[in-house]
């Protein structure tokens, strides 16, 4: 495909022959309205707003539609085009209902926006005379369905058959009684359901889990990575910080990254953030006893300075970040232990698929063999385990156990327990399952930080308390 | 479904480049085995015809003709459109909405008479006109409609 | 005004439906000259006969058959288009009910031209009672060997959606899926089913084939004008004493054919306006029907068109106003609901002349409407909501008077 100069508003643009304008329009940040195109999808041509003038066409092109030529001279602005868009838009916002109060998507609506920019016109319709539907459907999959709310652009119901193939969504009726359905009865049930909701422009389909919880313009977006299983998926976390309360998560969204998982992530991933808040550990326990931090370190060193010169084993999370995997490495050099991941515990044949979500459960496995730690549990009698929040801890037969870990789960058992910071609280590097590095920054940072493996480390290393 | 169906489906599968294109001649079969098309049929015609059950789903809401709920014995269509409301379709919708005391879109309690407008039959020469199942009634009056109802009276008994 | 029998020679024999009747009156005579010429030269005569569609666009048939691939990489197919859903129109249900025949051989014929084997007729659901003799038509040609060794002919029974009718919908409903229309390609290219070229034409394009395979194109150009040559199969209903279909050639002055077939306005009364090629067209007033004549050329030179060629005509006493209403309430219900612009536009144009109708409509409704026309042309996939705007325009334009009457308080 060779590349050619086209014009567009004025200004000369380089474009392959024979690809999509819009596909140039979005890479240059023209602001150019569309519904129904997404580049995962492909285009369909049905909601009719990226309309483009065209020099030498007479009548507005869709830019969906229309493939790169040579010296093609394109307005997405001016007189004509304008009242195109604003036509369209109104026609799209004549049946819609006033939910803007009550939807959830208010704040990341297109609709919102392209009235901001193209519209500001006032309604020529009473709102009985618009037509009805129904509102508030459950799909299943934790999606909801608002019918009314429904510009009929045809994302949802091209990605159950186009990406996931599994055909429960579909167009049904005609005309202005065209409406998003399931078949009567059945539920949208798919891995990876939950996608619909980013797809949908509008609040048509919307998050059962987000909703009513938070107005999306108070929430910050942090640029992160799923832990959710080795694919590391690119996600936003959106949180903030209620007043008088702990900073929160309130839902991931999927975060486009052409190399790993383009613009998608699946619904277990996607509600991983829950995992991160509920039934943390949050205070030091010596056996069944709560205990302040500074006795629990004192604990925490005596009985690593009394097994000195014994069996001891450090257990390390094959989530943990690289960075943190190297200390624990470096540390266990420090005190003549070895470092094991058995990587058994970590493998969901079941969940594994083909497309996103990887039976390696653990985010970081890559980096674990990057590092030549064994994934075998090395046999014979150990002394002292440190395990820092491996799933096996509490398996192991150790005369005594360490455990650094993130949530409440069994504590009394072992000698010491420590609170271990999540990832979200951390930061570091993550190899999926295809060799990518990427990096995860600090997301949450709560009231009472808890520390993370390194500073845990530091600190009993360092002496001082 | 009857074997009578799975045999002329497959039969038909020779005539089109893909089994898909069947759905709509399933559909009809379908309707004319059951009266309605049931979602437990779309499965089955599904299977056959290696098609997801919501396409073919979808296809059966878009077209007016398919009933995806039964209908009356007789499903009387009267044509709405311009050609017979010149001649008088008005009147002649009124005599058979009286004659069976429902109005349009209902349904008889015997379950006999379903009342419905439809658009433009392709009659308009011969105008008004209406469609009882897959009959032409043209160059009706209102007295002419209720002959042809009384006589679908007497023949049902 | 002469009779022209191109297509509808053998209507009024009784029995002209079997094969029988129809041989002994020359059907199938047309097939040998036919199969004594290469598909590149039937081609070239349909071309110069200047067959002009007959579906409603009037596009030159000759052109579309030269757009099919005369090299065989994929199946070729002819689909032929009897879903006639237009209101006003009834034409083409003559033909399969009453000379099938004659649409099988101008069927054979073509698949010859374009090297195709298979078609499909695609009949409306409606029209079960008429494709049931087309159907015994075709099982006849079967017996007596004159389909089955070349062509093969497949009914294709539609549903009830007008919107069918449109040819990239009709391929999509062929297909097994919703009657929706395809995006427009950028350059001439012939349709696709299933990813094979395909020919799709009206049934009475079809039908007119044989005749001109047996008299030539000058054969066929000695009816008409230069311009629209051949015959139609016009269609009056509405206000007239004999509603009906009769074959006219191109050109016939419109008053003339109301008089001299229809037999003048229904009661003696007066004309008022007629749409001239069903429903889709600008309609005209009584002056303009009166310089009209029935061709393609001059429909478009007064801002309408010759459609379907089928007569909707109005006497002195019609409500205009409720006429368009019942124009507007046939858009909504037909609209497919692909496209945003027709989807909401044909819905709300309804809705809005309610208003108007009930007494709670203003002048702004009106200006409102004409609105409404604007933005659904142009901007959507297919003809359907263009029409519309013709259909809203028109009314208003010409006959602005009873719908201010209606809103002024």
């Amino acid at each position: 495909m060779k590349s050619v100069d086209v014009t567009i508003d004025g200004q000369i643009y380089v474009a392959k022959e024979g690809t999509l304008l819009i596909d140039l329009l979005i890479k240059h940040d023209l602001k150019v309205p569309y519904f129904c195109y997404h580049e995962a999808l492909g285009a369909d041509g049905n909601c009719r707003m990226c309309m483009v003038e065209i020099e030498g066409q007479k009548r507005p092109q869709i830019a969906c539609d229309t493939l790169i030529k040579e010296g093609m001279n394109i307005h997405t602005k001016g007189e004509m085009i304008d009242s195109v868009h604003l036509d369209v838009l109104e026609l799209e916002l004549i049946n819609h209902p006033v939910d803007c109060p009550v939807c959830d998507q208010a704040g990341e609506c297109k609709l919102q926006d392209y009235y901001m920019e193209y519209g500001l016109h006032d309604s020529y319709i009473s709102k009985d005379e618009k037509v009805k539907h129904q509102k508030h459907i459950d799909l299943g999959s934790n999606v909801i369905l608002d019918q009314e709310r429904c510009v009929l652009c045809a994302r949802c119901t091209r990605f159950t058959s186009d990406i996931t193939k599994t055909h429960e969504l579909g167009i049904i009726g005609r005309g202005d009684h065209a409406r998003v359905s399931t078949m009567p009865n059945r539920k949208l049930s798919n891995p990876y359901a939950m996608n619909v909701i980013d797809l949908c422009p509008v609040g048509a389909m919307t998050s059962r889990d987000f909703r009513f919880k938070q107005r999306v313009w108070f929430l910050t977006s942090t640029p992160s990575i799923c832990q959710g299983c080795a694919r590391g998926c690119s996600i936003y976390i959106d949180h903030n910080r209620p007043k008088n309360q702990d900073e929160k998560i309130y839902r991931f969204r999927p975060r486009r990254c052409d190399d790993v998982n383009g613009h998608f992530i699946c619904d277990v991933g996607r509600l991983s953030y829950k995992g991160l808040q509920e039934g943390r550990l949050r205070v030091a326990y010596l056996k069944e006893q709560e205990s302040d931090i500074d006795r629990a370190i004192e604990s925490y060193r005596e009985i690593v300075d009394s097994s000195k010169g014994s069996t001891i084993l450090l257990l390390a999370d094959a989530n943990l970040y690289l960075e943190e995997l190297e200390r624990i490495v470096e540390y266990a050099q420090s005190i003549g232990a070895s470092v094991a991941t058995p990587i058994k515990s970590y493998i969901d044949e079941e969940f594994g698929d083909e497309w996103l979500r990887s039976s390696m459960r653990a985010s970081n496995a890559k980096a674990i063999e990057k590092l030549g730690i064994t994934t075998e549990l090395p046999k014979g009698d150990i002394s002292l385990l440190i395990s820092f929040n491996h799933p096996d801890a509490d398996r192991i037969r150790a005369d005594r156990v360490i455990s650094l870990q993130t949530h409440l789960d069994i504590v009394d058992r072992y000698d010491v327990t420590l609170p271990l910071a999540t990832y979200v609280e951390s930061s570091g590097t993550l190899i999926n399952i295809d060799g990518i590095e990427q990096y995860s920054p600090k997301v949450i940072t709560p009231n009472d930080p808890i520390p993370t493996v390194v500073e845990w480390i530091d600190r009993v290393e360092g002496g001082a308390i | 479904m009857s074997p009578d169906i799975v045999d002329k489906i497959e039969e038909l599968k020779s005539k089109y480049p893909s089994p898909r294109a069947l759905v709509l001649p399933s559909l009809w079969m379908i309707q004319y085995e059951d009266g309605y098309i049931s979602l437990d049929a779309i499965d089955e015609i599904s299977e056959l015809i290696d098609t997801p059950p919501m396409e073919i789903y979808r296809v059966a809401t878009f077209y007016t003709m398919f009933n995806l709920e039964p209908v009356g014995r007789y499903h009387i269509q009267i044509c709405k459109t311009l050609s017979c409301s010149l001649r008088g379709k008005s009147e002649v919708l009124k005599r058979v909405a009286e004659m069976l005391d429902i109005g349009v879109g209902e349904t008889t309690s015997d379950g006999k008479y379903t009342l419905s407008q439809v658009e433009c039959l392709g009659s308009c020469g011969t105008a008004p006109v209406m469609q009882i199942n897959d009959i032409y009634h043209e160059n009706l009056t209102p007295e002419k409609a209720e002959e042809i109802v009384d006589s679908l009276e007497k023949e049902s008994i | 005004m002469r009779e022209c029998r191109i297509v509808s020679k053998r209507f009024d024999t009784p029995n002209s439906h079997t094969l029988k009747v129809a041989k002994e009156l020359g059907a199938y005579s047309a097939i040998d000259i036919a199969f004594g010429m290469t598909p590149v030269e039937i081609i070239e005569i349909i071309k110069e006969s200047g067959l002009r569609g007959k579906g409603g666009g009037g596009a030159p048939a000759g052109a579309k058959w030269e757009l099919m691939p005369q090299d065989q990489k994929r199946p070729s197919y002819l689909v032929v288009n009897c879903d006639e859903s237009e209101p006003g129109t009834f034409k083409d249900r003559q033909i399969i009910s009453k000379d099938p025949h004659l649409l099988i051989e101008g069927i054979i014929i073509t698949c010859y031209a374009i090297r195709a084997k298979d078609a499909y007729i695609y009949v409306r659901g409606e029209y079960y009672q008429f494709q049931k003799i087309l159907q015994d038509a075709i099982d006849e040609a079967y017996e007596a060997g004159i389909l089955g060794s070349g062509v093969d002919i497949t009914i294709h029974r539609g549903a009830g959606a007008y919107i069918c009718g449109e040819k990239s919908a009709l391929l999509e409903s062929l297909e097994g899926k919703r009657g929706h229309p395809r995006l427009k390609p950028k350059q001439k290219e012939p349709e696709w089913y299933f990813g094979n070229p395909t020919l799709v034409n009206n049934v009475e394009t079809i039908a007119s084939v044989p005749y001109i395979i047996e008299h030539g194109a000058s054969g066929y150009r000695e009816f008409g004008t230069p311009k629209s040559p051949g015959t139609l199969l016009f269609a009056m209903s509405g206000h007239v004493e004999r509603a009906g279909v009769y074959e006219a050639e191109f050109g016939t002055p419109m008053m003339e054919y109301i008089d001299h077939y229809g037999g003048g306005i229904l009661g003696g009364k007066k004309l008022k306006a007629v749409i001239p090629g069903g429903a889709s067209t600008a309609i005209l007033t009584a002056d303009e029907v009166k310089l009209a004549t029935l061709d393609y050329e001059h429909m478009r030179s007064i801002g309408s068109a010759l459609g379907t060629g089928g007569m909707i005509v109005m006497d002195e006493d019609t409500d205009m106003v409720e006429a368009l209403k019942n124009l507007l309430e046939f858009y909504h219900h037909e609209s497919c609901g692909q496209c945003t612009p027709c989807r909401e536009g044909t819905g709300w144009s309804d809705t809005i002349l309610d208003r108007v109708l009930s007494g709670r409509g203003s002048s702004k409704d009106i200006d409102k409407l004409l609105d409404l026309a604007n933005i659904m042309d142009g901007k959507t996939i297919c003809v359907f909501a263009p029409a519309v705007a013709i259909v809203i325009r028109s009314f208003i334009g010409k006959f602005r008077s009873e719908f201010e009457a209606k809103v002024a308080k």
